[in-house]
């Protein structure tokens, strides 16, 4: 029997169901509209899906946007050539849409573990840089093969019909499921055996080993998982901008993903959580004050972090004391 | 006695360099070995391809009639060979206690634990090193002395058969060495660990082994207990030195 | 035009490129290879010089021959500020610099490129600036045997070997070159026998940002225009060819950018005639960054490079 109780006391679980709440409540309540909460739950998916690798096992995955260009162009193929798909894509409270999406992200985390396998190998700055190599790769060849595909794909724009898009609201279920997956999956990891070996990885790798953490093993899951959610959002979100370019592609969403999780602290779920909120505030914020200003002020804010809180708010939180009770023991 | 590993004539190169050239000798199930020899002899080597960091170029290990030559390091973990890092190698943002239940996760008993039980056999061997107290402290705080003893704690908990010990008295005072011979000792006794050190501290590794290895330029140059170690000729030449200083650690 | 003809210009011209590009990872080689820091800031330097030298020609009317100089000093002012603002705190000290303080210069790096790009936007309104028709002597194209070569091609490639020479004469002859290269191999070594390493950390941070900005007048000798997303073509190749160099060799790095604008060409040719004109640009670069992971994998210490 799960104790109710218990899980009230755990600071991240009460995080992650406030915010499925306060997003399905503005959904319902008619708050935002439905393509800003759908904006909102891709940027902290994406950020959140990042974490299961660079946040856990402290491999910073440069390229991660790949994965946001492999599905979303496997999904707006597979939507474009099957007429029969894209007419029932938008019924079924978005039903249809969630299941070619985990096609199209398993399409990433295929890749991602092929990838995986030797690239893994890598350690630190070098695995980053092949990951940035391997976005370019997959940029280019998309560049030069989408428009031989079919001349409508000119350049390598995959516009989706309009039947496969009329009620947003279907759209916006997909993503909902598909966020509350991501953010679900974190905490599972983070608490389960699972997360502490790769905690222990990123900590350091050979002492890990040593340990009797299947390290290979582990970094290729984590990998193939974090590249499997990032592909799902991708391909949700690409469907949602009614099609797809380059800009998938586009290291920008990597900035978003990293500047996120560094604000808010690598290591826990609580931190990149936090971070993207915040990011998403001062975005909003900085965005109508000072509008080419923001990133600006974000990579500022990054670039202190680093050097005086290398893990992030949520890290300087976790090493104080209130009243006796150690706040690194409850927030995970 | 029963052979518990077996080393069969295993070499390992570093491009034009024989770390360890045809090695071949026995471990024995509940003893204390001593591996001894100049810098550079291939001791932390030898441990490395024991326990899988380096798959040897040429011969075999087996563990209690096991092949287990190019295994990964973390199956041999499981199956009951560990060892301590020559350089420690602690969880820096872990909490002590957490660095010894990552032993107890993934040890001999992986997958078979629950996460409450990895707790309690964390916290039995650090009451065991003398850490028990600082259990909720962060690793990197540690002193050299306490994290050498973590690495024992961490490597313990994975509830081995057999430890490799690398240099784990290098850098500590007189009196922590005793401290960790005692431990040392207590290990082999009472949980009947067998236990494997590489050792500079050369009256501590001559007092505590049963039974002693000398590498020499990654030849094994000698074997035997620490007594006729001590007084082989060639022994004396390549890395003692003087017979009279060999002896005298010897009865310290 | 025959296919030997074209595949005789294409190598040409990527050769040439390819002393740009060598140039542009000189920089680059020496701040990773010496101090363990990844720039991820590495374009975003290239771009300082591209804008200085456009910005005074369009504004001032001062020669690009004059702000190549300028280009250059504005780069050792924000190598300076760089050390001092970003990296002094993480590598300030004698000590190994580990895969932990490694992975702090990437991230602050990664920090100071977001600030630098988007400065470069905010000011240029990402409109594109450039020298234009500018260039050496009266005409802009020469023509040597079957093909016509752009003038500012050819400057760039004698300036790119000019430059590259000075600097490898001085880190491979002055004391504080040598001293560079001490650290590089072994910090705390270099400390005992009184070089102060964290001294030459600051000097190397100079020395690299500024000859990356300098490269940058050689960048938009070629790209004639200069706009922020250039640093996301540069970058990627600069780090491709620093990795397939070997990390610190100076040579190395100028050696292998050469060679990935061979391949350029070379590949450029063969992917027109597999799938047409259109496609073949982007899969030549495509090329570049497969070479980029396979080096890391097969020969991670790079073709020059000493093994570690
Ligand atoms: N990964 C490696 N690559 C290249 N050479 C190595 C490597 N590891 C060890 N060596 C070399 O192999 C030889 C044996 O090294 P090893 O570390 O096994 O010696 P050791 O007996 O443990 O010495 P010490 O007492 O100093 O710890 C040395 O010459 C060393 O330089
Ligand atoms: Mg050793």
């Amino acid at each position: 029997m799960v104790n109710v109780k218990e899980y009230l006391e755990r600071p991240t679980f009460v995080l992650i169901i406030l915010v499925l709440v306060a997003i399905a409540l503005a959904k319902l309540l008619r708050l935002e509209t439905t393509d800003y909460l759908i904006t909102i739950m891709f940027f902290i998916g994406i950020a959140m899906s990042l974490n299961l690798i660079m946040g856990f096992a402290g491999y910073v995955s440069f390229g991660h946007t790949v994965f946001l260009g492999i599905s979303g162009y496997i999904f707006a193929l597979i939507v474009y050539y099957n007429v029969w798909l894209a007419e029932m894509l938008d019924t079924l409270f978005g039903i249809p849409i969630f299941l070619v999406a985990i096609v199209a992200g398993g399409v990433s985390a295929l890749v991602a573990f092929l990838v995986g396998v030797p690239v893994l190998k890598l350690r630190g700055a070098f695995f980053a840089i092949a990951t940035i190599g391997l976005d370019f790769a997959a940029l280019y060849i998309v560049k030069a093969f989408i428009p031989i595909i079919n001349p409508e794909f000119f350049g390598a724009q995959i516009i989706l019909p309009a039947y496969a898009l009329a009620y947003k609201n279907n759209v916006f279920v997909a993503m909902y499921i598909t966020f509350a997956l991501v953010l679900i999956t974190n905490y599972v990891v983070r608490r389960s055996r699972f997360g502490m070996g790769l905690l222990a990885i990123s900590e350091d790798e050979d002492a890990a080993e040593a340990l009797g953490v299947p390290t290979r093993k582990y970094k290729l899951l984590a990998f193939a998982l974090s590249a499997f959610f990032t592909g799902m959002l991708g391909a949700i979100f690409g469907l949602n901008a009614g099609g797809v370019d380059e800009n998938l592609f586009n290291l920008a969403h990597t900035i978003d993903m990293i500047v996120m999780i560094v604000i808010g602290g690598i290591g826990t779920v609580m931190g990149p959580l936090v971070g993207s909120i915040i990011y998403f505030i001062l975005y909003d914020t900085l965005l109508v004050t000072y509008p080419e200003f923001n990133l600006v002020i974000l990579g500022s804010i990054v670039a202190v972090l680093v050097l005086f809180a290398p893990r992030g708010i949520i890290g300087i939180i976790r090493g104080k004391t209130i009243r006796g009770k150690r706040l690194r023991d409850i927030i995970e | 006695m029963d052979v518990i590993i077996k080393i069969d004539r295993v070499t390992k190169r570093f491009g034009g360099l024989v770390a360890l050239n045809k090695v071949s000798f026995n471990i024995y199930k509940g003893e204390i070995l001593g591996v001894i020899g100049p810098n550079g002899a291939g001791k932390t080597t030898l441990f490395n391809c024991i326990t899988g960091v380096y798959s040897p170029d040429d011969g075999r290990i087996y563990f209690n009639g096991v092949d287990i030559t190019g295994m990964p390091p973390h199956k041999i973990t499981q199956l009951g060979i560990v060892k301590t890092h020559q350089i420690v190698k602690p969880f820096n943002e872990f909490t002590v206690l957490e660095n010894a239940m990552i032993g107890a996760l993934f040890g001999k008993r992986a997958g078979k634990i629950s996460k409450e039980e990895a707790r309690e056999i964390a916290l039995k061997n650090l009451k065991l090193v003398g850490l028990a107290e600082k259990k909720d402290e962060l690793a990197i705080g540690l002193t050299l002395h306490e994290k050498k003893f973590l690495e024992l704690a961490r490597v313990l908990s994975a509830e081995p058969d057999v430890i490799l010990l690398d240099e784990a008295l290098a850098g500590l005072n007189p009196k922590e060495v005793e401290e960790s011979l005692d431990i040392i000792k207590m290990i082999n006794k009472d949980l009947g660990k067998t236990i494997v050190m590489v050792e500079h501290v050369m009256h501590a590794v001559m007092n505590i082994a049963e039974r002693i290895v000398v590498l020499h330029f990654g030849q094994l140059l000698a074997e035997g207990t620490p007594k006729e170690v001590a007084e082989m000729p060639e022994v004396i030449t390549a890395y003692l030195g003087d017979k009279d200083l060999a002896l005298k650690f010897v009865r310290r | 035009m025959t296919l030997m003809t074209e595949l005789l210009i294409n190598v040409t011209n990527g050769l040439l490129w390819g002393t740009v590009l060598g140039a542009v990872s000189v920089g680059l080689t020496l701040i990773w290879g010496v101090m363990k820091v990844v720039n991820l800031a590495h374009g975003e330097s290239i771009l300082l010089g591209s804008y200085i030298v456009s910005v005074l020609l369009l504004f001032m009317g001062v020669d690009p021959m004059v702000g190549m100089f300028v280009a250059l000093g504005s780069g050792l002012l924000l190598g300076l500020t760089i050390y001092w603002l970003n990296l002094h705190k993480i590598i300030g000290h004698v000590d190994v610099i580990n895969l932990r303080i490694e992975m702090s210069t990437l991230l602050e790096m990664f920090a100071v490129s977001i600030i630098l790009y988007n400065l470069y936007s905010f000011f240029t309104r990402s409109e594109p600036f450039g020298i234009g028709i500018w260039h050496l002597g009266p005409t802009s194209y020469i023509n040597i045997g079957y093909m016509s070569v752009q003038v500012n091609h050819i400057t760039a490639a004698a300036l790119s070997l000019g430059a590259t020479f000075i600097i490898y004469q001085f880190i491979a002859k002055t004391p504080t070159g040598k001293a560079i290269r001490a650290v590089m191999q072994d910090s705390q070594a270099a400390a005992l026998v009184g070089i102060d390493p964290v001294k030459i950390k600051m000097l190397t941070t100079v020395i690299s940002i500024g000859f990356t900005a300098f490269s940058g007048f050689l960048v938009i000798l070629y790209e004639s225009a200069v706009v922020p997303s250039i640093a996301y073509k540069y970058a990627p190749l600069a780090f491709t060819i620093v990795v397939l160099g070997g990390l610190g060799s100076i040579m190395g790095s100028y050696i292998a950018g050469i060679i990935i604008g061979g391949i350029y060409g070379v590949s450029k040719v063969i992917f027109s005639l597999l799938v047409g004109k259109n496609a073949s640009d982007p899969l030549a670069l495509t090329t570049a960054f497969v070479i980029l992971v396979l080096t890391l994998l097969f020969k991670p210490e790079g073709l020059f490079g000493r093994k570690r």
